[in-house]
């Protein structure tokens, strides 16, 4: 039989120190142009954020490159675009303003939005019937939690127990649940 | 549920990826099927038996 074996260790070892090299390059290069500690906490957390989704989709794009069969055909493409859009719509805000105005840099957030949303809706057309479940799940999952701390800050802030989170902060705070919830739902079903 | 995903290939000498061909899905869902990750639609377990020519009950069982 033509097994579908994993990778020889050797060359699992290297990919993981190759990710690790990726991922210390990557930490560099944002510690060397991004003084994190001197923005407020809801910049620095969708900079983090901005920062793993980009790398992700690079990640990404490499492994979709070696090993093509691990996504239904055409969508690991759309999975790549769909996470480096997300990723450099949340830097947009950050950092666009310093070269355009602010107007200028909202209409280019709302055109990426829109390819973004036109390759989120190619996505699911083309993904199979597991894609399709994990994609769902995973949004159940984030609306759960989210809705539940959602309610809990409300609550705090009309008894005027807590306050001072911006909209930016809490697209921080759903992007980054988000993330752990399709990790999670993803790994249930054996994908890493 | 249960199922003889995997010795049916065998029996065959598909890969999985072969496999995800025939059916129309990606490896990692013959996979997540093989390893009792995920359990498939009726629409796909249809596929499935047509695919091996066998009836659903013969390759899925119940736990």
């Amino acid at each position: 039989m033509t097994e579908d074996r994993p990778l020889p260790l050797p060359l699992r070892i290297a990919g993981m120190a190759l990710l690790a090299a990726a991922g210390a390059v990557t930490g560099g290069l944002v510690a060397r142009f991004v003084d994190a500690g001197g923005l407020p906490p809801d910049d620095a957390l969708n900079l983090f954020i901005a920062v793993v989704l980009v790398a992700m989709a690079v990640v990404s794009g490499v492994v979709l490159t070696l090993r093509p069969s691990r996504s239904p055909k055409g969508c690991g493409v759309l999975q790549v675009v769909a996470m480096a859009l997300a990723g450099i719509m949340l830097m947009i805000p950050l950092y666009a303003t310093r070269w355009v105005s602010s107007e200028l840099a909202f209409a280019l957030v709302l055109a990426l939005l829109a390819v973004q949303t036109v390759a989120n809706l190619m996505l699911w057309r083309r993904a199979d019937e597991m894609l399709r479940r994990i994609m769902v799940e995973t949004g159940g999952l984030a609306f759960w939690t989210l809705q539940l701390a959602l309610f809990l800050y409300a609550a705090g802030e009309r008894l005027g127990l807590t306050g001072g989170v911006t909209a930016w902060g809490m697209i921080g705070v759903l992007m980054a649940v988000y993330l752990v919830a399709s990790a999670v739902v993803a790994a249930r079903r054996g994908i890493k | 549920m249960n199922n003889r995903l995997k010795v049916l290939r065998a029996e065959r000498d598909w890969s999985q990826a072969e496999l995800a061909d025939r059916l129309g899905v990606s490896r990692q869902t013959v996979n997540a099927l093989e390893t009792g990750r995920y359990d498939p639609s009726l629409p796909l377990a249809f596929k499935i038996a047509r695919v091996f020519g066998q009836p659903i009950e013969a390759i899925f069982t119940e736990d």
